[in-house]
């Protein structure tokens, strides 16, 4: 009776309701319609690229017949072009294949980077753009609209054309302050890493410090539940995790004796590492080459005197000695000079000729070069501490920077635009999330005393981070798909070499295929981790 | 030779002197005076927008005052941040809305600022905030979420965690205004307790049952001042002034 009163057809119950006005059929023949629609569209798109692959011979086999994967043949091919900056070797005898291997990785690492900075930026900027300082808020606020409201690729012109281009040539590069640190028209150059042979091993333990740090929080974390009490776990898989890697860090500087020696002429009766510095306080008739500076502040020596005592070093450019031999060096204090040549044999005739006292190389190559000597075994070949990583320091060496790490200035455009320009975005993506989160937990925080960082890190951003993630994603897709605007300032990216590849292998259908697939792949994992990670954030509700 | 004493009165652990607040043009505390003694109950009643949220809200910063004197436990309100660090350490505040953080535990609630600001060990300030939540009598839900208990029991988690911060003086706002009838009763509960334990308590609160058996004064502000005040029996069954009379009739023939 009472149901009968809610249908609106007083003649009968659900059952009577005709087909055509059941939410339950029209829902499901929406459905077929539209996967009817979507199949057709797919097909005819289908029947164009197939069609125009048969006109090019797009997937012809060599053998006449022609199928999907003999459509990628090409990819074997060598591409005989260049790359400008690669992260792996590659030379234009490497096939297509490798250079878009390479353009790939140059996006990856552009999007990375990008994608941290940008970040950075934006949290700094949005918390800015909230400050209480009338000037931080309005300058910010300036940023943000110019950045919102000027084409990408404008901005990437300017940064490229009108500010790095414009930089000094390398001989005038300006430094910054004192640091080793260079700005060039040819980009930037800076110490950075090297990683020596040595560093695989250092990198297994590692690796096992990190397992056992998460095998010292499980037990710890069982061991709590079982015992009822706190327990510092985070203590002890820091300290678990760090001997380990110590431990790791002086095995394997001690693993690789053979790789890194040099020699010297026997005269100077140097035969360990250490007498290089003995001798050289000899040289200088100082107690400790840690007063050297003090010294010719002092007037007791001169700066001249100190170049004329340095040794000098016979080395082979680019090679991990070199790195090793002269940190160690630097860490010694002890001054010195290097003489590169490009092979061994151009060092071994300089060292011969008296060009230089010692000769930096790995031992492979020492003992190979030893015997040609006039004097063979007047020659010491003594082995040097090698560390898995050191710090190597751009020098300038005629018209080029060698050593440190170098920022190409078609990088460093990509990456500042990117940065500044998504930055833009999150700034007000982390200023709208700050902002919903309510005042009363502001006010909480601090009336139980919690400074201002303290208020913004524990209790607002934790909180602001479930508004901000979902758009955060979209904006760091953004980043990695604009990277594509790479080709513009010359940067060698995905897009940009695989543009190269289609002009030149005429295989546009399979080149394009690939690219989608990679920025699709791409875009998809940044999607699922940030998926992953607010479903981790999400609030626990009743 | 004499000696002349101060105007403060340092018996007094809160002390107001004419203090004057603007919000714009809108003057909403004139020239409040009070001395609050070291274990005293205030009950501060006022008709919405008397200014007592903003009063309350001065002691301990989270509003500025522009004119007068506020002296708490014998540290003058400036704009040292170090002066407002040390009276946020004796001033705990239970807000109207709870303000939980509601993305952590009701544990991690309770031993966020004992860790952060007392600089407690975890395992003290956990041990701490296990006293605290069975005091308030909760602690079986100590692993929980904000998000997942009842508004009494928010409201006690709320006061264990200012109590785990040790404060000597407890602020209430209306701590009882956003919660179902059935609920008013578990924490007014814990507020007597605590009333009794010794501890300061300003409240603003229209629990006329709690102000009449608990307060040992009674404040009624109306336009930014007090217009009265006066122990409970009195203030209640002898009011003076009209707008006194007049609010509390509204309110208790409600
Ligand atoms: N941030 C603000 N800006 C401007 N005016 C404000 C602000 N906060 C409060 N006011 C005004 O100040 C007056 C006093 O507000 P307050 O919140 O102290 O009142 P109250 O006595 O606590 O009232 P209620 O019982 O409704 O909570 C009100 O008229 C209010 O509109
Ligand atoms: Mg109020």
């Amino acid at each position: 009776m009472a149901e009968s009163k809610l249908t609106p057809n007083p003649s009968g119950g659900q059952e009577s309701v005709p087909p055509w006005r059941d939410i339950r059929i029209i829902g499901i023949f929406a459905q077929i319609a539209f996967v009817v629609l979507v199949i057709m569209g797919a097909m005819w798109l289908l029947g164009n690229v197939t069609d125009n692959l048969g006109r090019l011979g797009g997937f012809r086999c060599p053998d006449g017949t022609s199928s999907f994967s003999c459509g990628y043949n090409f990819l074997k091919v060598d591409s005989q072009f260049d790359i400008s900056e690669s992260v792996i070797d590659y030379d234009p005898s490497d096939t297509y294949g490798r250079a878009l291997l390479v353009g790939l990785m140059n996006t990856i690492k552009v999007g990375v980077l990008g994608i941290i900075f940008a970040t950075i930026l934006g949290v700094l900027a949005g918390i800015a753009r909230l400050s209480d300082n009338w000037l931080v808020s309005k300058a910010t606020g300036w940023y943000i609209d110019l950045m919102r409201n000027t084409p990408l690729l404008l901005q990437l012109f300017f940064i490229y054309f009108g500010v790095i281009l414009l930089f000094p040539p390398i001989r005038d590069a300006i430094q910054l302050g004192d640091l080793p640190v260079y700005l060039s028209q040819r980009g930037i150059n800076m110490p950075g890493p090297v990683f020596l042979p040595s560093f695989a091993t250092w990198l297994a333990f590692v690796v096992a410090g990190i397992i056992l740090a998460f095998v010292i929080w499980i037990l710890l974390g069982r061991r709590e539940e079982r015992v009822g009490k706190a327990s510092n776990r985070a203590f002890w898989v820091v300290f678990g995790f760090f001997t380990v890697s110590i431990i790791g860090w002086f095995v394997a500087s001690n693993s690789n004796k053979l790789d890194q020696s040099f020699m010297i002429a026997k005269s100077e009766r140097i035969l360990a590492f250490t007498d290089l510095a003995d001798n050289m306080e000899r040289r200088l008739g100082a107690a400790n080459l840690n007063e050297i500076d003090l010294m010719v502040e002092e007037g007791e020596l001169t700066s001249e005197e100190v170049d004329e005592a340095a040794y000098t070093l016979c080395v082979i450019s680019e090679s991990a000695s070199e790195v090793n031999f002269t940190a160690e060096l630097r860490r010694l204090n002890i001054p010195y000079t290097v003489n590169r040549s490009t092979r061994p044999d151009q060092a071994t005739a300089k060292y011969a000729a008296g060009e230089c006292e010692i000769y930096v190389a790995d031992t492979v190559i020492l003992t190979g070069e030893r015997p040609l000597l006039e004097d063979p075994f007047a020659q010491a070949i003594v082995p040097t501490l090698e560390r898995p990583v050191r710090i190597s320091i751009p020098e300038i060496e005629g018209l080029n920077f060698v050593g440190g790490i170098k920022i190409s200035p078609n990088f460093a455009a990509l990456l500042i635009g990117l940065v500044l320009f998504t930055g833009a975005y999150i700034a007000e993506i982390v200023r709208a999330g700050i902002q919903s989160v309510s005042k009363g937990q502001s006010e909480a925080a601090r009336a139980l005393g919690l400074s201002e960082s303290q208020r913004l890190r524990l209790v607002v951003l934790p909180q602001a981070m479930r508004v901000i993630i979902p758009p955060l994603t979209s904006q760091y897709l953004n980043l990695v798909k604009n990277s594509s605007l790479a080709i513009a300032v010359g940067y060698p990216d995905l897009f940009a070499v695989a543009f190269t590849t289609l002009n030149q292998s005429g295989q546009a259908i399979q080149v394009f295929l690939m690219v989608m697939a990679a920025y699709l792949t791409l875009s998809l994992s940044i999607s699922a981790l940030l998926n992953w990670y607010n479903k981790r954030i999400a609030l626990v509700e009743r | 030779m004499t000696v002349t004493l101060p105007a403060t009165d340092y018996s007094k652990i809160i002390s107001c002197h004419n203090v004057n607040k603007w919000y714009g043009d809108f003057h909403v505390l004139k020239g409040i005076d009070l001395e609050v003694s070291s274990g005293e109950v205030i009950v501060i009643l006022g008709p919405s927008g008397s200014g007592k949220s903003t009063f309350i809200r001065c002691i301990n910063r989270l509003e500025e005052h522009q004119e007068g004197d506020i002296i708490v436990d014998g540290i003058t309100l400036s704009h040292d941040v170090r002066n407002i660090a040390e009276i946020r350490r004796e001033v705990g505040m239970v807000f109207q809305q709870f303000n939980l953080f509601p993305h952590l535990t009701v544990m991690e609630n309770v031993t966020l600022a004992p860790i952060h600001v007392r600089k407690w060990s975890r395992e003290h300030a956990e041990e701490v905030a296990m006293k605290w939540l069975t005091r308030v009598g909760i602690p079986e839900q100590a692993q929980k979420y904000p998000g997942q208990l009842s508004g009494g029991q928010q409201q006690r988690v709320a006061i264990a965690r200012t109590l785990a911060m040790e404060p000597k003086i407890l602020l209430f706002d209306e701590p009882t205004s956003a919660l179902d009838p059935e609920m008013i009763k578990e924490v007014l509960d814990v507020m007597r307790d605590l009333a009794h334990e010794g501890y300061t308590i300003l409240a603003v609160t229209h629990e006329m049952g709690f102000a009449r058996t608990v307060a040992d004064r009674v404040i009624f502000m109306d336009g930014g001042v007090i217009v009265e005040e006066n122990e409970p029996l009195p203030f209640f069954n002898d009011p003076q002034h009209e707008r006194t009379k007049l609010f509390l009739s509204q309110i208790l023939n409600h």
